[in-house]
């Protein structure tokens, strides 16, 4: 069903849910399950959300050298994200101009140039059409290249190395989109003078869930640690206090994201800044805010989620039951693959200029407790499985709401917090899921505005400012 | 470097007899009986794979995978599903390892053997009447010891890069 405008509309009945659902999460604390599993949601979410946001594409370092790319998605449109000749980072659609084919169908590589396999077209990577064979003979030398470039991405910006992309070519500036988010994201992200690296490539699986409830989770779920992840806790590779994840601040900003900044449990001696080397304490300590430095001092665990799906993960761990904890950073995209699927792609980073024993110890810590095969991690993708089966079906879908309750009456926002954001002095809390759903819900009932959206115009402005450039 | 191991048809059958009944402890789950199968300075790997166009050198990444194990994170794995909170494998993945194509040549040292072999696992969970299928060639060192063998070393390269089964909790 299509309006005039070229957006898709919303059902009644749809529409009905989500307006109930907005209604009750601000009254009640609870959420309609039948956003979670339920194939029309999906649809209205691929163009009302991941057609409006800024989504998370790469990290700088993975594409460091002119003509490095990676490919990456923003819902089901794959996008060659590269290093141009000049320097500059670029997104273009995988898709010929000619019939669609794929240009490129390596997931990373280096190159000057992108072949079409099909006949031949040829683009360079800052995505101008440069050879057509047989061009005289086939087109009588008439065919304008300079009108058909690869598609760019609508919008592209990068904050701190994160590269981000969005299809909206109204939509705001990711600086404003990241809002007071960046305070905390700049702890993570800009903590050290040389920056971060993606260490080889993301490990990409398949899971039987709805992409939100990753997103969910890391936007605040410390509560889920005492359960989920209790075996850890048994064996000692968490702190040995069940509630360990419930000693922090729970965190939401504008925009629908959110964290959690966790400390050690109260009386148990961890190092301050994660326990990261010398060399890196100093100089955060030289780079943050003095507010910056104050928050970051005591954390042991910081969770999050930039809205939609692009979480963070900066832990204190012990790689086994026998050795001392050790920090690492790992970002993880929740990419939708349909009303019950995921791909994960999950990110292991360190600091460039880390001490390579630092470097070293925290990969293993990583990759033993968390990703694929995380014996930590494991636990979750279970649980995600499980509740999208249960909440796919009719019964559930009509008569769930969740409780999203938690923290009501139990504490009020912190006035002593020295950060942005709404902040709650208890991560067992439950703000962050709600401010992240409330949004989420109010982009699913917004219809797209009569200039926005995939429309036609809008693209083809985009690609006028490309030409425009090179020209 | 110590000469290697003449390999014979005795050497060959010991070692697919130790594959099948590695085989055969995996998949019912006797996983303290298994490590007793293995080497205390024991490196078990599943690297990371991308697609990349056919002039790359390798496809295996460097500097990440998706698995790198020793002896310790190994009983580390054991001791979790002994808890009371292993959920991701509890009530456990009924799983079959399908071992063929097995290669044996000379180890390193003396006392070792390079065992190649092929592995299909299936892997069912719930009531749900569907599975999860891995394929990949394995890599092994086996050291010869007092009474058998011990797996010393592990690689696992798996067929897929993007991995079809939500988290690695057997053992390959
Ligand atoms: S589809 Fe690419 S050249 Fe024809
Ligand atoms: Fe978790």
């Amino acid at each position: 069903m299509s309006d005039a405008k070229g957006g898709h509309m919303l059902r009644d009945e749809l529409r009905q849910t989500l307006e109930q659902g907005l209604r009750d999460v601000e009254a009640d604390w609870t959420v309609p399950a039948a956003i979670i599993n339920d194939p029309e949601m999906h649809d209205a979410e691929r163009e009302r959300v991941f057609g409006r946001s800024w989504v998370f594409l790469a990290h700088e370092s993975e594409i460091s050298e002119r003509g490095d790319y990676v490919v990456r998605y923003i819902s089901e449109d794959q996008f060659i994200v590269c290093r141009d000749e000049d320097g500059e980072v670029r997104g273009h659609l995988n898709s010929c101009r000619h019939r669609g084919m794929q240009v490129c169908r390596a997931e990373m590589g280096n190159t000057s140039h992108f072949r079409c396999p099909y006949h031949g077209w040829t683009y360079n990577n800052k995505g101008s059409l440069v050879g057509v064979p047989a061009g005289r003979e086939a087109y009588g030398n008439k065919l304008d290249k300079s009108l058909w470039q690869l598609k760019p991405v609508p919008k592209l910006d990068t904050y701190k190395g994160l590269i981000f992309g969005c299809l909206d070519p109204e939509a705001q500036s990711l600086e404003d989109y990241l809002g007071d988010m960046k305070f905390y994201l700049d702890i993570v992200l800009d903590r050290s003078d040389a920056g971060l690296e993606v260490v080889g490539a993301p490990q990409r699986w398949v899971v039987d869930a709805n992409w939100k409830l990753g997103a969910d989770n890391f936007v605040g779920d410390a509560y889920h640690t005492m359960m989920t992840h209790r075996s850890m806790v048994e064996l000692g590779l968490a702190p040995p206090d069940p509630k360990f994840a419930l000693y922090g601040e729970h965190v939401h900003t504008e925009n629908g994201h959110g964290l959690g900044i966790i400390g050690p449990p109260p009386g148990m001696p961890l190092p301050e800044f994660l326990g990261m080397p010398e060399s890196i304490v100093e100089q955060l300590q030289r780079r943050l805010s003095p507010e910056q430095v104050e928050v970051f001092r005591p954390v042991t665990f910081i969770h999050g989620t930039v809205f939609p799906n692009l979480s963070i993960g900066n832990f204190l761990m012990s790689k086994d039951h026998v050795s001392p904890p050790t920090s690492f950073l790992t970002l993880r995209l929740w990419h939708p693959l349909g009303p019950d699927k995921m791909e994960i792609m999950s990110f292991f980073l360190i600091e460039k200029e880390a001490p390579d024993w630092y470097k070293e110890e925290s990969y293993q810590a990583y990759v033993r407790t968390f990703g694929i095969s995380g014996a930590f991690e494991q636990d979750d993708a279970e649980n995600w499985r499980s509740i999208t089966r249960v909440l796919g079906a009719q019964y559930a879908k009509k008569t769930m709401e969740l409780n999203y309750q938690m923290g009501r009456g139990v504490y009020e926002p912190d006035p002593d917090w020295p950060g942005p954001g709404k902040a709650f002095p208890m991560d067992y809390a439950e703000a962050n899921q709600r401010n992240f759903m409330e949004y989420w819900m109010q982009l699913m009932v917004t219809d797209p505005a009569p200039h926005s959206g995939n429309g036609k115009v809008s693209d083809d402005a985009a690609a006028e400012t490309l030409a425009r450039a090179e020209a | 470097m110590t000469t290697a191991t003449e390999i014979t048809d005795t050497t060959v059958r010991e070692a697919t007899e130790w594959l099948f009944t590695e085989a055969e402890l995996l998949d019912a789950g006797k996983y303290r009986e298994w490590l007793d199968l293995v080497a205390e300075d024991l490196s078990y790997v599943v690297p990371l794979r991308v697609t990349r166009e056919r002039e790359a050198e390798t496809d295996i990444v460097e500097g990440l995978t998706l698995m790198d194990d020793d002896w310790d994170s190994m009983e580390m794995r054991v001791l979790r599903l002994e808890t009371e909170y292993a959920w991701a494998e509890d009530p456990p993945s009924r799983s079959r390892h399908f071992v063929t194509n097995i290669r044996v040549a000379a180890g390193e040292a003396e006392d070792e053997v390079a065992v190649k072999s092929n592995l299909l696992l299936y892997r069912t969970r719930g009531d749900v009447a569907t599975f999860d299928i891995l394929s990949g060639e394995r890599h092994d060192v086996l050291r010869r010891v007092a009474g058998g063998y011990r797996l010393a070393k592990r690689v696992v390269v798996l067929d897929q890069t993007t991995v079809m089964t939500h988290n690695l909790a057997l053992i390959m």
